[in-house]
């Protein structure tokens, strides 16, 4: 499909604004520029040309998208109308406090309510992503040790199951990684754990139900081991959807958490964001969080407070604000007994998932799997040659998006399926019957699967060679 | 009492037969039984309709100013209506990061497009697929320069929204801040002179800066790759119509915001970091990238590339930790500047200059002066602004935003007890700007 660029044509026009009433004022020479080479184009054309995108596009409202540690659960219209409400989106973010007092009381209200479901004391909104939120909450505990003059606490302990974002915020906050090996059950390695903990421990991050998809029941014992070294637990909440209102994070002992509003509340990723990354901490480290923090006076009225002892700021004014308002609404659309009978319905969907296809696809056995399980075709391969990345591009041609391949990383040729609590029945019925078809593919015609996807715009591009040779603009 | 759940009783009863369960609850047998939780604190569920009328009382507790003279970082304006449309497409709105490309062309060819079009502004060879914001776009292009070299030159001329996340991302990377004496609202040149040397990493400075005044950008580069620095420019897009681009004037890097391309206001975000640089630079940009190749027919096809920087593969040697970034920001802006195309985008960055030299000119003959430029005859014989700049009164700044905002206009922000950082857009309209200049007027 052409480009806009190429689909540009000398002297068409789209968009026009009213004509300026007042002088016309030129800029010096000095300062300004050559030729601005955008598209032409006409209204009918750029229509055409983002419905043609849209239709080379894939979403939650497409069809099934099990694409595991992602939660694309579908996104309700009602989170997304209210966020457009004119009296959210023409507000300046400078404008007199007495005139934001709705905004301040949606982000109290959605703070509240994401404290009571995370049991944690205090919560900052302001990171834009889960990946931003590692980040502030290891600023947050590394201004807590320096407080109390533990200035050695540099090393971050990290599972090699962990998000690749785990690590990288890590470096970016100044630490030092640790990798924690996991144990025969896929969990943390206590014994390991119990070596490398120290007096240079500054926390463990920690992701539960782990990137398995399994619940970690040590999870009390890693605490106190951590908590014992003088270090703090950190909660990756990319996996919340799993345990709303069934057990919560500030309850076994984690001390910082962050969340991933657009995974667990709903709202919609917009192919890649924005996003939100909430930050939970104890009271311990509440002196740390980002200015400003909103607090709700006597008179019930809003203001902004900035703390001294701050770590400052991460983003610029309050974050991702729109964002917020979705979770907001999709929260006291659920309320309490909403959000639990969410994740039960998300184990239960995918525990139906599994049980329908762990015959051909082994995964973890014995025990019950939380939101998502990881199926390995390391078998498969083998006797097949037929990859993991096989079997998901072929169940492209057959409507529905893949799980996330290759991942975690410490089991070979992974496919992470989470179904989320939103799809029924029928849609996961099916799901099994293509897994299991394509299984029994993979056994009589391994090259049909080698050739798949046949029914998209493009098959199988050739990563190696945009790498090679970069071509990133038109 | 609503839920978004598609699955009846019985069938739930079928789902747990068929794992062998008897309830839901033997599926969390894994979690400790001390560690479950009775029940959340909170409301139970309401239906859409209560919970719109909450949302909507909500909304309705903000002010909405029919006139709004602020910016400061966050800018108003004109968004076409087919820009709201197709963004509101839900294919766009509901997918994923774009990982499997067979499922995603239209998503990877938007961004791809996106970042022709940023290449183009800023005048830079690679862009990536956003960041958060102008002020992460600034941190991340800052610590894309480290190295041997760890100060870091900054004007205290820049948004102070900035200054807070720049400070926050180098003060655990043992980068430091060496700030940069401002003259008259601008960099000190020979100041800057003096202070470079083997030491400095690079200098960030923003064009149009923080009062709307136009930098000499190519002399502040021109110092500082003299030392073997580099520069991060952070610029205004909008003003890049207009403006000479970092690229011509040889910046390595150029991050900003670009909310003002089709992103309302909402208190403050989502908005969108950009980040561009040279062909040099790319391999050390982070986030996503989309590039283009070839299928397994030869057709052409989009991709996230470059990823040997990226979290998921590096780990802690990535160039960032960012993930999840403003994908979607970035489609919108994407179809703003199709639908503004060249010569509409220069009419809307004309008129917001236009009006706010209107505006400064009439404000100095009604008693105000301007902090940092000298207008004569219509002509700027001192500090070029672009379409912010800042007035100085004999009264109290506060009374003149009291004033206008009971006249629903959202004035100019008060920097000091009375001094006032206006900002003029192709939004505004004459009647209002001589409202405001008749509340200058009046003092």
């Amino acid at each position: 499909m052409e480009t806009i660029f190429e689909k540009s044509k000398k002297g068409k026009r789209c968009s026009s604004i009213k004509p300026l009433r007042v002088p016309t004022h030129t800029i010096k020479n000095k300062y300004t520029r050559g030729d601005l080479n955008l598209p032409e184009v006409a209204e009918i054309d750029l229509v055409r040309h983002y419905t043609a995108l849209s239709n080379r596009a894939f979403g939650v409202d497409t069809g099934f998208y099990p694409l595991g540690s992602c939660t694309m659960k579908y996104n309700p219209k009602l989170n997304d109308e209210a966020a457009n409400l004119p009296g959210f989106t023409q507000i300046h973010p400078s404008q007199e406090v007495e005139t934001v007092q709705g905004c301040m009381e949606a982000m109290y209200m959605l703070s509240e309510q994401l404290m009571e479901i995370t049991g944690m004391d205090g919560i900052s909104l302001q990171p834009s992503s889960g990946a931003h939120g590692e980040y502030l909450g290891l600023l947050l505990i590394d201004a807590y040790h320096k407080s109390r003059k533990q200035t050695g606490r540099t090393k971050i302990l990290i599972p090699d199951s962990a998000h690749g974002t785990n690590p990288a915020s890590a470096a970016m906050a100044g630490f030092e990684v640790v990798v924690v090996p996991s144990n025969a059950d896929k969990g943390v390695d206590i014994d390991a754990l119990k070596a490398l903990v120290g007096n240079d421990t500054a926390a463990l991050m920690l992701t539960n139900p782990t990137t398995l998809g399994l619940f970690e029941k040590n999870i009390k014992e890693i605490g106190k081991i951590v908590h014992d070294a003088g270090g703090l637990l950190y909660y990756d909440g990319a996996n919340l959807n799993a345990i709303m209102g069934i057990a919560r994070p500030g309850d076994m002992g984690f001390d910082v958490i962050h969340l991933n509003i657009h995974k667990t509340f709903s709202t919609p990723h917009g192919g890649g964001g924005p996003g939100s990354g909430p930050v939970g901490v104890k009271t311990a480290l509440f002196p740390f969080l980002p200015n400003p923090s909103i607090i709700k006076t006597k008179r019930s009225e809003f203001e902004f407070k900035f703390l001294e002892s701050s770590i400052g700021k991460i983003g610029a004014y309050y974050g991702n604000f729109g964002v917020y308002i979705k979770a907001l609404a999709y929260i006291l659309t659920l309320g309490g007994d909403g959000l639990k009978e969410s994740s039960v319905m998300a184990v239960t969907n995918a525990n139906y998932l599994k049980k329908g296809i762990a015959d051909l696809y082994p995964t973890e056995k014995g025990r019950h799997c939380m939101h998502e399980f990881v199926v390995s075709l390391e078998d498969l391969k083998a006797k097949t040659g037929v990859s993991a990345m096989d079997i998901a591009k072929a169940m492209i041609d057959r409507g529905m998006h893949p799980p996330t391949m290759y991942f975690p990383l410490i089991v070979h040729e992974a496919l992470m399926i989470e179904p989320t609590e939103t799809e029924s029945k029928d849609t996961l019925d099916n799901a099994i019957k293509v897994l299991r078809e394509l299984y029994e593919l993979a056994l009589s015609n391994p090259q049909a699967l080698k050739n798949a996807p046949a029914t998209t715009v493009i098959s199988r591009p050739d990563e190696a060679l945009a790498a090679r040779q970069p071509k990133v603009r038109g | 009492m609503s839920n978004y759940l598609s699955v009846t009783d019985e069938e739930k009863k079928q789902m747990l037969e068929s794992i062998g369960v008897k309830t839901a609850d033997e599926l969390f047998a894994d979690i400790n039984k001390d560690l479950w939780l009775r029940k959340l604190n909170m409301p139970d569920g309401k239906s859409q309709q209560e919970v719109m009328e909450i949302m909507s009382d909500l909304a309705a507790k903000n002010k909405v100013y029919r006139s709004i003279m602020r910016g400061a970082g966050a800018y108003w304006h004109y968004t076409p209506s087919a820009v709201k449309n197709l963004a509101g497409r839900s294919e766009f709105v509901t997918g994923y990061t774009p990982y499997q490309a067979e499922l995603s062309q239209g998503v990877l060819q938007s961004i791809f497009e996106y970042q022709s079009m940023i290449c183009q502004l800023t005048g830079m060879d690679v862009s990536n697929a956003s960041v958060f914001s102008g002020a992460t776009a600034a941190a991340e292009g800052i610590l894309m320069c480290e190295g041997q070299r760890k100060k870091v030159l900054v004007p205290d001329n820049i948004n102070p929204e900035t200054t807070a996340v720049i400070k926050t991302y180098l003060s655990r990377k043992g980068m430091e801040i060496i700030p940069l004496p401002v003259v008259d609202g601008l960099v000190n040149y020979d100041a800057l002179r003096g202070m470079v040397n083997q030491e400095i990493a690079c200098i960030y400075f923003e064009q149009p800066n923080y009062f709307g005044l136009i930098e000499d950008a190519e002399e502040i580069v021109r110092i500082v790759h003299d030392c073997g620095g580099k520069v991060v420019t952070g610029c205004n897009p909008l003003s890049l119509a207009l403006l000479k681009s970092p690229g011509e004037c040889g910046a390595d890097i150029a991050v900003g915001d670009a909310g003002c391309f089709g992103l309302p206001l909402s208190f403050g975000g989502p908005y969108i970091g950009f980040m561009a640089c040279t062909a040099k630079e790319m391999r050390r940009l982070p986030g996503r990238i989309v590039g283009e190749t070839l299928d397994k027919n030869g057709k052409r096809a989009y991709v996230l590339t470059l990823q040997a920087r990226e979290q998921h593969i590096r780990r802690e040697k990535a160039s960032s930790n960012i993930c999840t970034n403003q994908a979607h920001c970035a489609l919108t802006a994407g179809i703003y500047l199709a639908a503004m195309g060249p010569n509409g985008l220069k009419e809307v960055s004309t008129s917001c200059t236009s009006m706010a030299h209107y505006a400064a000119e009439e404000m100095v003959k009604v008693g105000a002066t301007l902090k940092y430029s000298e207008i004569q005859n219509g002509d700027v014989i001192k500090g070029e602004f672009f379409h912010e700049f800042v007035t100085v009164h004999k009264g109290k700044a506060a009374k003149i935003i009291e004033r206008l905002a009971k006249d629903d206009i959202l004035a100019g922000l008060e920097l000091d007890k009375n001094e006032i950082l206006w900002c003029f857009t192709e939004m505004v309209k004459k009647e209002d700007v001589d409202a405001a200049i008749e509340a200058v007027r009046r003092g």
